[in-house]
């Protein structure tokens, strides 16, 4: 039997939304021949295991204190040992800051083909396809690994939530064995800035404010909005360079690629920097009070209209629709 | 300090990007600029020059249009360049091609290595952390400040909303995300000198690799065939006033694509 890794990226003591995605994809692998296991740094939480266990066969949480923060030496490393002894055909990962930082390390270590930030695997197929946006999106590129195992690193929203109840596998708890010295960095300290906000890359609905939004105070219309549709809010690169929004909220190409099922583009021209970002995005409404703003050409249904208007209105309208 | 800088040359973010027929390859109109991220390094690697002393080395690894990035970095500030054009590089997955300029950088001692986080063509993000592997250093990825002091890096890098402050001894590779710094623009004596500037080159042999270690031939991922992204159906354009558009775009997220 062919057998399948899922690396689990934690949130708090809940396990990432992208890794429930690849979860649900290893819960459907099960019952077509696919041996699916788990892997979780550090002691798994009653919540982690009550979301992970339904899903795979066994999930092995590696202890030590080395593990204790990240560091992609000591991941790389936990994990590379841990694939040795289970002999999997795949790894998979979310396409996280963390999950890109370390897993290629894991290439190097294994000898293993990777392939990063794929929006599609097509199983049934020999071998195994991927499907891979590059520069930018503009196109999407189709790979296949010479030789297994092999890793592939999945984009945030790619993949549906569809994890249902089954029985659970095994949890094991394993030493990982590891010595001090096998980690040369050391995390002095982690901030932090966002306290459990949801990432732009896992937001189900953002709500991108532009220049049109005249200037940061403005922001709490849009975050109003996002809030209600259970969302976040995103920025532009012009926004985030005029400060008035924070860096880890930008979307393009010199930001973070986001792919929700509703993206909202408020005041904003749509820069192909900016398209880069948000292109996969399922739905894609735009506010603009100019009718050749090239946003138009990117989105589904587009407002021509004074956003300082539509946006109260839109959000007006929603809450009278939720009963609020 | 010897800072030894990966670059990368890359289609413009503008420049057409078309699926040849069969779907083999990438038709990419010739229009190119330094991979935004190695703008950061580059720049990242001069700074820290100016305060500590040593050289700044860029290496890139392509054939031709490629060089250029190398007289970006020596118009920029670089004190040296290397060129892999050997077409035995080419072509290669994220695994050859970290192998291949891991040897590069090798060839002489080094503090520091400095790599974008991604470049904007193949998007995979993979070479900074696999060169770090394969030269057993440690890395910190994306980060968004550096300072060197006693032979140690402190790093800012943001992970997942928060912001992780990470020390390393060197030598220590690092990746570059936005933010870092805003990158000079050369001078005109910096061009000059670029453009005169002979650039040295390594081959596979002298890097003591074999053909099939290298490129295509060394690859683990093979590239099938490109595809083209899904197409959106066109805009639809929601009329009237602020008020009535308001109604009508809700109602049509509720009811017909359902997303609310
Ligand atoms: C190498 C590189 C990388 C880049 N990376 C990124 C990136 O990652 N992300 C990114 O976003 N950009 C990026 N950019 C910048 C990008 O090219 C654009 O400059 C930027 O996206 C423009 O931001 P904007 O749309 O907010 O502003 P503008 O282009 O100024 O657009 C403002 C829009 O608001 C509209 N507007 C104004 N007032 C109103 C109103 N009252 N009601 C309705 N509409 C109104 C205007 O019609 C206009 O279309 C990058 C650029 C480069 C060169
Ligand atoms: N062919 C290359 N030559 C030199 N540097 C490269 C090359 N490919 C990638 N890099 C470096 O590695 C970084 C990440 O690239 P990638 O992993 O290909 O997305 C880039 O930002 C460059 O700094």
């Amino acid at each position: 039997m062919e057998r399948l890794l899922i690396f689990v990226e934690t949130k708090g003591d809940r396990p990432r939304k992208v890794s429930m995605e690849l979860l649900s994809e290893g819960q459907k692998l099960r019952t077509q021949g696919y041996a699916v296991e788990a892997l979780v740094m550090g002691k798994a939480s009653e919540a982690l295991k009550q979301e992970v266990l339904p899903c795979v066969d066994r999930l092995v949480s590696l202890t030590d204190a080395v593990l204790q923060s990240y560091t992609a030496e000591g991941y790389a490393l936990a994990l590379a040992n841990h694939v040795r002894s289970i002999n999997p055909k795949l790894i998979l990962a979310g396409a996280t800051q963390i999950g890109r930082d370390f897993l290629p390390r894991v290439a190097v270590m294994l000898g293993a083909g990777i392939a990063s930030d794929a929006t599609e695997i097509r199983w049934k197929e020999d071998p195994v396809k991927i499907i891979r946006p590059v520069h930018g999106g503009r196109a999407l590129s189709q790979v296949s690994f010479l030789n297994y195992p092999a890793i592939i690193t999945t984009r945030p929203n790619s993949f549906p939530l569809e994890a249902q109840a089954g029985t659970p596998g095994e949890y094991v708890e394993k030493d990982a064995a590891m010595s001090v010295e096998d980690v040369k960095a050391k995390v002095v300290k982690v901030e932090e800035v966002t306290k459990g906000k949801v990432d732009v890359t896992e937001a189900d609905v953002i709500v991108t404010g532009g220049r049109g939004m005249k200037g940061p105070e403005n922001f709490v219309m849009l975050e109003e909005l996002a809030a209600l549709l259970g969302g976040v809010v995103g920025a532009t690169r012009s926004v985030v360079d005029a400060k008035w929004r924070d860096q880890q909220d930008q979307v393009g190409k010199s930001g973070k690629t986001v792919s929700p099922k509703l993206y909202i583009a408020v005041g904003l021209s749509g820069a192909i920097h900016h398209i880069m970002g948000m292109d996969t995005s399922k739905v894609i409404v735009a506010i603009n009070k100019d009718e050749k703003a090239n946003i138009f050409n990117y989105a589904d249904y587009g407002i021509v209209g004074d956003l300082f208007e539509v946006v109260p209105a839109m959000t007006q309208d929603i809450k009278k629709r939720l009963g609020k | 300090m010897n800072i030894v800088v990966l670059a990368k040359q890359v289609p413009d973010p503008e420049a057409f990007v078309e699926i040849r027929g069969d779907g083999t390859g990438l038709e990419i109109e010739p229009k190119f600029a330094t991979n935004l991220f190695d703008e950061f390094a580059l720049e990242e690697a001069l700074r820290i020059r100016e305060k500590h002393g040593g050289k700044v080395k860029v290496v890139t690894l392509g054939g031709g249009k490629a060089t250029e990035v190398l007289r970006t970095g020596i118009a920029m500030g670089a004190d040296e360049a290397l060129l892999l054009d050997d077409p035995a590089f080419f072509d290669g997955d994220g695994y050859a091609t970290a192998l291949a300029l891991s040897r590069a950088i090798k060839k002489d001692p080094f503090d520091i290595v400095l790599c974008g986080k991604q470049a904007t063509d193949d998007d995979r993000g993979e070479i900074g952390p696999m060169v770090a592997q394969f030269l057993n250093l440690p890395h910190v990825g994306g980060i968004t400040k550096l300072e060197i002091a006693d032979g140690k890096a402190t790093a800012e890098s943001p992970v997942e909303g928060n912001k992780a402050v990470v020390e390393v001894p060197l030598p220590a590779v690092f990746t570059t995300a936005k933010g870092l710094n805003e990158a000079r623009v050369p001078l005109i004596t910096g061009v000059m000198k670029a453009m005169k500037m002979q650039i040295p080159k390594a081959t596979p042999s002298e890097l003591g690799l074999s053909q099939e270690e290298l490129g295509k031939a060394g690859s683990k991922v093979r590239i099938e065939r490109y595809l083209p992204p899904k197409k959106r159906a066109g805009v639809r354009l929601i009329t009237g006033d602020a008020a009535e558009a308001a109604a009508e775009a809700v109602r049509i997220l509720v009811d017909e694509t359902r997303v609310i």
